[in-house]
């Protein structure tokens, strides 16, 4: 059969699988009857049989990739993964995100420690120069803490409103996702990320402090300080975990077991999104009001106590059971 | 190279299906994914300068104080926002929904699918595009378009962990099968000719660049025509159409009657 025969005797089928795959693409598979998937079905088998046939006789046609290409698509249509639905949603944010966190709590601590060195080495730094404080932080804040003023007072008359908690949330989910991406430097951006904001947390601490700032400070930061430490640990955690993977991968080949450990890695990550806005909600509208500081204490705790029971603990019940 | 002659030697990998029929797709190039990138950078700087703009002329123009205030504010949020979302949201949401396009991908007809040929799933996608930072984002670019180069299917490191690859879908001219070919159809010119043989791919070949030849520009129209008489010639060994003092192109006419 020359290529132009068989491309006139069979494209018509091909047609009919090319619009019943259109509509089925747009409107989803729910949208259609019995009939309609038999008939997808059967139009799927017939055309892998073109493919076989083309693939013997008109090896390096345009026709050829075609079918390939049309195959392809029809494949994906029949054995499509789950759509997304509340249950698929309910599952990953009770099931699925907590158990690849307790997965890897190893990965989390060693973040934690990470994270605890920085703050170590920003308080021994100030203590021992205190212009070491001005490689870290901006010179405006230092300005504001030398005269003994809280610094958050401007950041806020700066961004009124809703403006802070959106510059907040954002700016440290993107610290949270490149400390997970961070990973596939070897963990080096995920470690540095960490360091580094703990570093920062304990300068601040330790000049706040030599200052007479200790209270305004800790009043500013109880509120939201518990959430957003645990999610850059979580986070730094994940990136730890893909950081494993490239340098420990076991049995497995490099890429099959970034594979497999990128999927908890990357629900890990994802946990922090929720726990991060949270955050920001209490940062820009609590922590600089006039609550009494008991109130902001507690309230950081809770947040925080909340946030790592939901880590711990739910869906512990449906793991052991699965 | 234009596409309709270099197809044969366009970077390819095997999936392997279910059905126990391996799948050959065409990887997309560095050159086409980078282009696919600029395009959506484009596009989101173009969102953003639209918004910025209206956003300005909204606020300069309205004379009440509070109004100004807060249309600023909403605006400082919106930009922030937009900018975000592009930077993490963009991406996952396009390729989530649109099944492995985003519009620069659509534009140049590349899709991502998991490697053995299934669509890609909510997961994948986020892990593709989570790991932008590392490999895809400003200086980080080069580590991507060394990965891209250097993989066998062309993946950076994103697409490593999420077990994807992106590819690039071939157009298809369906008009050259309209003709009914072979004999049949030359034997009112010329019945002493002997017939020659193409391969389907050949065949395939000429006629798509015959269909094309009107649309091109003169100089591309002949220097295709050369690379495919050259590649063709030797098939007419034998015939009356190896000496003949034909111009390529009216050489590569004759030959499609014979055939």
């Amino acid at each position: 059969m020359t290529l132009g025969t068989f491309v006139r005797k069979n494209r018509p089928r091909w047609q009919r699988l090319e619009t019943m795959l259109a509509f089925i693409e747009t409107r989803g598979p729910r949208r259609t009857d019995r009939p309609f998937l038999r008939e997808l079905t059967s139009l799927y088998r017939a055309s892998t049989g073109d493919l076989a046939f083309a693939q013997t006789h008109y090896r390096g046609t345009t026709v050829l990739l075609f079918l390939q290409q049309l195959v392809g698509r029809a494949h994906n249509q029949i054995y499509r993964p789950h759509r997304l639905s509340f249950r698929v949603i309910d599952d990953f944010f009770r099931q699925e995100i907590p158990q690849a966190v307790r997965a890897h709590l190893q990965a989390v601590t060693w973040s934690a420690i990470i994270f605890l060195m920085g703050v170590a080495l920003g308080l021994s730094a100030v203590q021992f120069d205190e212009r070491a404080a001005s490689i870290i932080l901006p010179s405006s804040m230092l300005d504001s803490i030398y005269s003994g003023h809280m610094w958050t007072d401007s950041f806020f008359s700066v961004y009124p409103g809703p403006v802070a908690p959106t510059k907040l949330f954002t700016g440290n989910i993107s610290v949270a996702l490149v400390a997970f991406a961070g990973g596939l430097s070897f963990g080096l951006i995920t470690a540095w990320i960490l360091f580094l904001n703990g570093f920062m947390l304990g300068v601040v601490f330790k000049l706040c402090a030599d200052y007479g700032l200790l209270g305004g400070m800790l009043s500013f930061v109880a509120g939201h300080g518990v959430l957003e430490i645990s999610s850059i640990i979580v986070s730094g955690g994940a990136g730890f975990v893909l950081a494993n993977a490239l340098l420990n991968p076991g049995s497995y080949s490099r890429s099959d077991a970034m594979a497999s450990q990128g999927r908890s890695a990357v629900r890990m990550a994802l946990a922090c999104v929720p726990a991060l806005v949270t955050a920001a909600c209490i940062e820009a509208f609590i922590s600089p009001s006039h609550f009494p500081v008991w109130f902001k204490v507690a309230l950081g705790l809770t947040m925080g106590a909340l946030l790592w029971a939901y880590l711990l603990l739910t869906g512990r019940k449906a793991a052991l059971q699965g | 190279m234009n596409s309709s002659t270099s197809l044969p030697s366009a970077r390819k990998t095997e999936l392997e299906l279910p059905e126990e029929i391996d799948l050959q797709v065409e990887v997309a190039n560095v050159g086409s994914r980078t282009l696919a990138i600029l395009i959506d950078l484009t596009l989101g700087g173009l969102v953003l300068l639209v918004v910025y703009c209206l956003g300005m002329l909204f606020a300069h123009n309205v004379a009440d104080d509070w109004l100004t205030r807060f249309s600023s504010n909403a605006l400082t949020m919106l930009l922030i926002l937009l900018v975000f979302g592009f930077q993490w949201i963009y991406f996952n949401l396009f390729e989530w929904i649109w099944n492995g396009q985003t519009p620069g991908k659509r534009m140049l007809h590349l899709r991502v699918i998991k490697i053995d040929g299934s669509p890609v799933s909510g997961i994948d996608v986020l892990l593709r595009n989570l790991s932008r930072p590392i490999d895809t984002l400003g200086p980080m670019g080069l580590n991507g378009l060394f990965m891209i180069f250097v993989s066998r299917k062309a993946q950076r490191l994103g697409d490593v962990m999420a077990g994807t690859l992106v590819i690039h879908e071939t157009a298809i001219d369906w008009s050259i099968f309209d003709q009914i070919e072979g004999p049949a159809a030359s034997s009112g010119t010329s019945i002493t000719a002997p017939a020659i043989r193409l391969t389907s791919a050949q065949w395939e070949l000429l006629h798509r660049y015959l269909n094309r030849r009107n649309q091109l520009q003169v100089e591309v129209r002949e220097r295709l025509a050369l690379s495919l008489y050259e590649q063709l010639k030797p098939l007419a060994k034998g015939t009356d159409l190896e000496l003949s003092p034909l111009p390529s192109e009216d050489w590569l006419v004759e030959l499609a009657r014979r055939t």
